[in-house]
């Protein structure tokens, strides 16, 4: 975002956030080692770190961190998949936008953990019932972004499809899509932080193994140093998927004017 | 572009024609005109937009429209293209009348920008047109190389749109329009964003891509010049509603050439005849 496009200048900035960082967590430990709070309650970095050098050293903690990070990527490409098939469906015929229109904006505003209960009788306490609520509460930003995408296409473009007589299905394919592409990589970008958040609710609330569950537990029985860990690791996997989702934007998204 | 390379490029049509068949075909302009507008009216929200226009437009022939703003002349371009259907009235496409879009119409449109798409390279914009007409993707690279090299953007295959200037956009446009292998080209105001400098260079490719080709232009402009230096037949629209206010015949030697054309005693004639007339309908 920054205007700094030079070499130097990029690396500033990254030292600057970096120094930022550090100021942080600098000033954590500053706090726990004056036991301005209860190290019961609030253990240093230092106590943190050394809880998830030893989770990961028993290979307990990145078993965890595994499956949770599964479940978040399965719930996030399946409604993704799902949410971009939808909305071609819906998208790409006014008559369909205007008949399930009302429905969607009824079922959207519904809170995803409101929709846990009903995985739960669905489902039971199981894998496929944190899917479901994954699916339910991520699906709408990649439903309507590309649903959007199909609406806003430029109608120049359009008659560019008719002249050259296209069908319907390579409309579909070769312009519609690509066109919905930018809207639907900010979605998906807007549902992976969704499918986390869900994802770790899901864990506690179905008890199933994972980083979600591992930081209840751990609060429950007041192990703050495994507890902070967790939280520190949840943090990663967004800061890794976001960096890893931008990579995909870039290659995706090169044909676009360098901004 | 030189004056010899036209020649040149214009003989080489004449002895293939003697050669082949089609060629000699379309190589006489015959009586029969390949495009006709029957007392076409078209209405728009209870607006008249077209009255009774009647048109013929033989094969081969360059035809350029011209008329103020409202008058309908892209409308009537859209009508051939089959994008518009009239009110009353038909227009008779090779003895059919128009109902859809047909592909060996092609269309290039003003907004050139937006009539490509910009996630596809300047090839695969080409590209879009030769897998609309199904031809086979072994063939595809050759035929886009050639088409690309055929409006001078031969190395800036592998650019997106954005990468490329105004002119080069449009000439990108036009080498998808001829990946369809057009009888008949429809260009509407396809200069009219240009600078002076690249729309008397893309003036005369168009001319010598037309010239090789054999194919029939309706060509859509708001500049009189550019018209009279193109066309074999200007026809000036007037406003209020949209109808055919005059037909100019345009009697100026070919290959047309930027200087000596435009300098032409008669092109001088006929750019202060037509000028005349569309201030006086104008006004």
């Amino acid at each position: 975002m920054n205007k700094n496009t030079t070499r130097t200048g990029k690396i500033l900035w990254l030292l600057a956030s970096l120094a930022f960082a550090a100021a942080l967590i600098a000033g954590w430990q500053l706090i726990a080692n004056m036991r301005l709070i209860s190290p019961v309650f609030l253990p240093g970095p230092d106590r943190a770190f050394d809880a998830a050098v030893t989770g990961f050293e028993s290979g307990e903690l990145g078993g965890k961190l595994l499956l949770t990070v599964e479940r978040m990527i399965y719930g996030w490409v399946l409604s993704s998949i799902l949410g971009v098939a939808l909305g071609t469906l819906i998208g790409s015929s006014a008559l369909a936008r205007s008949y399930f229109g009302p429905t969607l904006e009824f079922i959207r505003p519904l809170p995803a953990s409101a929709i846990a209960p009903i995985a739960i009788t669905l489902f039971g306490l199981s894998n496929a019932s944190v899917l479901v609520l994954i699916a339910f509460g991520t699906i709408w930003p990649m439903l309507l972004a590309t649903i959007h995408g199909f609406a806003a296409i430029h109608p120049r473009l359009t008659e560019v499809g008719h002249v050259l007589k296209l069908s319907r299905l390579e409309t579909i394919w070769k312009i519609a899509l690509p066109n919905a592409v930018p809207d639907i990589l900010a979605s998906m970008r807007l549902g992976l932080t969704i499918s986390l958040i869900l994802t770790i609710v899901g864990e506690m609330l179905m008890g199933l193994e994972g980083i979600g569950n591992s930081i209840l537990l751990a609060a429950r029985s007041f192990d703050a140093p495994n507890l902070y860990a967790g939280v520190i690791l949840i943090g990663l996997i967004g800061l890794v998927s976001n960096l890893l989702l931008d990579m995909m934007d870039r290659r995706l998204l090169r044909w676009r004017p360098s901004r | 572009m030189t004056a010899f390379d036209q020649a040149s490029a214009r003989k080489l049509k004449n002895s293939e024609q003697l050669f082949t068949g089609t060629e000699v075909d379309k190589g006489m302009k015959s009586a029969e005109p390949l495009i006709t507008f029957r007392n076409v009216c078209l209405d728009f929200v209870g607006r008249r937009i077209l009255q009774d226009i009647n048109l013929s437009i033989g094969r081969q022939e360059f035809v350029c429209v011209v008329g103020p703003s409202g008058c309908g002349k892209t409308t009537t371009l859209r009508l051939i293209a089959g994008l518009l259907q009239p009110t009353s009235g038909e227009i008779v496409y090779n003895g059919k009348p128009v109902r859809e879009p047909a592909r060996d119409i092609a269309v290039v449109f003003q907004d050139y920008t937006n009539a490509l798409l910009p996630w596809r390279t300047a090839a695969g914009n080409v590209s879009l047109a030769l897998e609309a007409a199904g031809v086979p993707r072994t063939e595809r690279p050759d035929r886009i190389a050639a088409l690309l090299e055929k409006v001078g953007l031969g190395n800036r295959g592998e650019a997106y749109p954005s990468e490329l200037s105004g002119g080069m956009q449009q000439r990108l446009q036009i080498a998808r329009c001829l990946a369809q292998e057009p009888s008949v080209l429809l260009m509407d105001e396809p200069f009219g964003a240009l600078d002076a400098m690249t729309r008397q260079h893309l003036q005369d490719q168009v001319l010598r891509i037309m010239d090789q080709s054999g194919t029939t232009v309706f060509f859509v402009t708001h500049d009189l010049e550019e018209a009279i230096y193109l066309a074999d037949r200007v026809i000036a629209l007037a406003p209020n509603p949209g109808r055919v206010a005059e037909v100019f015949d345009i009697k100026l030697p070919r290959p047309r050439n930027q200087l000596t054309t435009r300098e032409d005693p008669e092109f001088l004639r006929l750019r202060r005849k037509i000028f005349d007339f569309v201030q006086e309908s104008e006004a």
